[in-house]
């Protein structure tokens, strides 16, 4: 695309540049012929003029020819011999219209001195030609460099949105299901824990609402969430899901990216305390280790049950959100064997025990 | 009218409980058994004949599918889960309906009509007709339930060694004991991977990874040696097919 017959707007303004271009060609002619102003102009302003528009040909060649290191000596030779080219167009271009203004005969002083102002407008048609050509590169870099800032505002984007989508998909709608069939049993049964489920889910919910936008959440609070989302567990599966928690004091301001150990948890109960008979222990702990917070959650699960393919949404959000706000320095271990199933997930530190406050908190 | 007897199958006690109260509202319903998982459910079905079973989907080792392909008991079947996917396939299997959780007593009311509507009605399919359909036709499966008298086992494909077809029934061989399975070895063979078990004889199916060695015994005739030593023949059709799924040596 041509950066300046391309874009609208840009035309105007180098056409208004090129008035400048015109006049000081005048100047040249009316000095090298000494002729008066009037003269100069009527022999330079329409050669002039189309010459503006030759000169945007410039473009092709610096398409072809990229400044780059170890191809300038390229770049150059092509340039000058289409400066020349250009040149002697233009010299042709200024002949003709010469041969047109025969005629008149006021011009005729300007006529005679030809031979006086031809060698100066070559000389400048290709000095105002590699101008041109300088242009060219310049429009071209900086349509390249916002080129690549689009691409990169797209990427970062994409990337929140890929963000956004994985902390939605985190919720899954059956756990409400099963949530309401307890709420459902509760209320013919027991009426007050009826009622009581009902604020534990509101609560959980209501948590998964506010928490779910920020950067960063202490680690407090998203133990709070996870333990409300236990309780609403526990009604299900009564005494078949027990709960143990190990949790080193004194963490609860550390910050973590929210929703972090919640799907932890969800999975150890969908994949493996759900599918046992018997049921099982999920266990939580977290601890310092030097300038990391260590968080594990693991489970029992059934090895000869059912196959899962792939790593479940859970966990996939769970590495791409640490790594979205931690690069290499957060990392998520997945151990499974001998009917367990651990998930260690290590969250740096900062000296202070906060996330790098240099990170942006929306 | 006589009393349906009723069974609820639900690894989740409140679902149970919940069921358990609307039943109780229903006239002429008698509730038989409750159980906690699909073993018990298996168990129930062939000790207490219930007419019909209220049956959850994901349950803990058997689905409510497993059960219904392993009792061998006409039983009017309805669906009580949170999930709608299973739907299709709970057409497929012949359900009397298909319940969503949390469930609305007349809803629940509207399956009981509908369960008795059915049993006065003579059984359409046979018992092993349901069990053909119980079994998904996709994915290729990734585990046996077999049922030996009133024992449910679930065997891991990788722990069996050879399929073995019988009169009625295929014997499966895993970990040195040997299982009855209501099935055939050619509905089996359709269901598990082909790379995994080849059907290396009309009459048996081998788990290609117990395989130790080929040994040849007459002109066109081999026998596969196990990794336990077992010997079991291996036809001229049985032996190009191994040959196909095993690494070129």
């Amino acid at each position: 695309m041509h950066p300046i017959l391309a874009r609208r707007g840009r035309l105007g303004p180098y056409l208004g540049a090129w008035t400048s271009v015109v006049v000081l060609l005048a100047g040249l002619v009316r000095l090298a012929a000494r002729v008066s102003w009037p003269e100069a102009a009527a022999v330079v302003v329409l050669p002039g003029v189309i010459y503006g528009f030759m000169c945007l040909a410039a473009f092709y060649p610096c398409k072809s020819a990229p400044l780059r290191a170890g191809q300038l000596g390229k770049a150059l030779t092509s340039h000058v011999l289409a400066a020349l080219l250009t040149g002697l167009v233009w010299l042709f271009v200024i002949d003709t219209w010469l041969v047109l203004l025969e005629p008149i005969r006021w011009l005729a002083r300007v006529q005679d001195r030809t031979n006086e102002f031809i060698p100066v407008m070559l000389v400048a048609g290709v000095v105002v030609y590699l101008l041109v050509a300088a242009l060219h590169y310049l429009l071209i870099a900086m349509e390249e460099s916002q080129k690549t800032e689009t691409h990169l505002l797209e990427a970062r984007a994409k990337a929140a949105e890929a963000e956004l989508k994985a902390l939605q998909a985190q919720l899954d709608p059956h756990f409400l299901f099963n949530a309401l069939t307890s709420v459902s049993a509760l209320v013919g049964s027991d009426p007050v824990a009826a009622r009581q489920m009902c604020q534990v889910v509101a609560a959980f919910l209501r948590d998964i609402l506010r928490l779910r936008g920020e950067r960063s959440i202490p680690l407090r609070e998203e133990l709070e969430l996870v333990d409300r989302y236990l309780t609403i567990e526990q009604t299900r599966f009564g005494a078949r899901l027990r709960v143990e928690r190990e949790i080193e004091a004194g963490l609860g301001d550390v910050r973590v990216p929210p929703l972090l150990l919640q799907p932890l948890v969800e999975n150890a109960i969908k994949h493996g305390i759900s599918q046992i008979v018997e049921g099982g222990a999920v266990s939580l702990t977290a601890h310092r280790d030097g300038g990391l917070l260590r968080l594990e959650v693991h489970n029992p699960y059934d090895p000869e049950g059912m196959r899962r393919h792939g790593e479940g949404v859970g966990l996939a959000s769970v590495r791409a959100r640490l790594a979205a706000v931690h690069g290499p320095a957060a990392g998520v271990e997945v151990e499974a064997g001998g009917g367990r199933f651990a998930v260690r997930v290590a969250v740096p530190l900062e000296p202070n025990g906060e996330l790098d406050p240099a990170l942006p908190r929306s | 009218m006589s009393r349906l007897r009723v069974a609820i199958v639900d690894d989740e006690a409140p679902a149970r409980a919940l069921l358990r109260e609307y039943l109780g509202a229903e006239p002429e319903v008698e509730l038989v058994a409750e159980c906690a998982n699909g073993f018990e459910a298996v168990r129930a079905v062939e000790e207490l004949r219930p007419d019909l079973l209220l049956l959850d989907v994901q349950m803990p080792r058997l689905s409510g599918f497993d059960v219904l392909g392993l009792v061998e008991r006409d039983v009017a079947v309805v669906f009580v889960t949170a999930y709608d996917a299973y739907a299709v396939r709970a057409f497929d299997v012949q359900a009397v309906d298909y319940l969503l959780k949390p469930v609305a007593p007349e809803r629940l009311r509207q399956a009981l009509a509908r369960a008795r509507q059915r049993l006065g009605q003579p059984p359409r399919v046979a018992a092993a007709a349901l069990q053909a359909a119980a079994t998904p036709h996709a994915a290729p499966l990734s585990r046996l339930v077999v049922r030996d008298g009133g024992q449910v086992e679930v065997v891991p494909l990788d722990a069996i060694d050879v399929i073995e077809a019988q009169d009625d029934c295929v014997v499966v061989r895993t970990r040195g004991r040997k299982l009855r399975k209501a099935s055939t070895l050619n509905d089996l063979a359709a269901q598990l991977d082909p790379g995994r078990f080849v059907r290396v004889h009309r009459c048996f199916l081998l788990n290609v990874a117990r395989l130790a060695r080929l040994e040849l015994y007459a002109r066109d005739s081999r026998l596969a040696v196990l990794a336990d030593g077992s010997k079991i023949p291996v036809s001229r059709a049985g032996y190009a097919r191994l040959r196909s799924v095993l690494p070129a040596t």
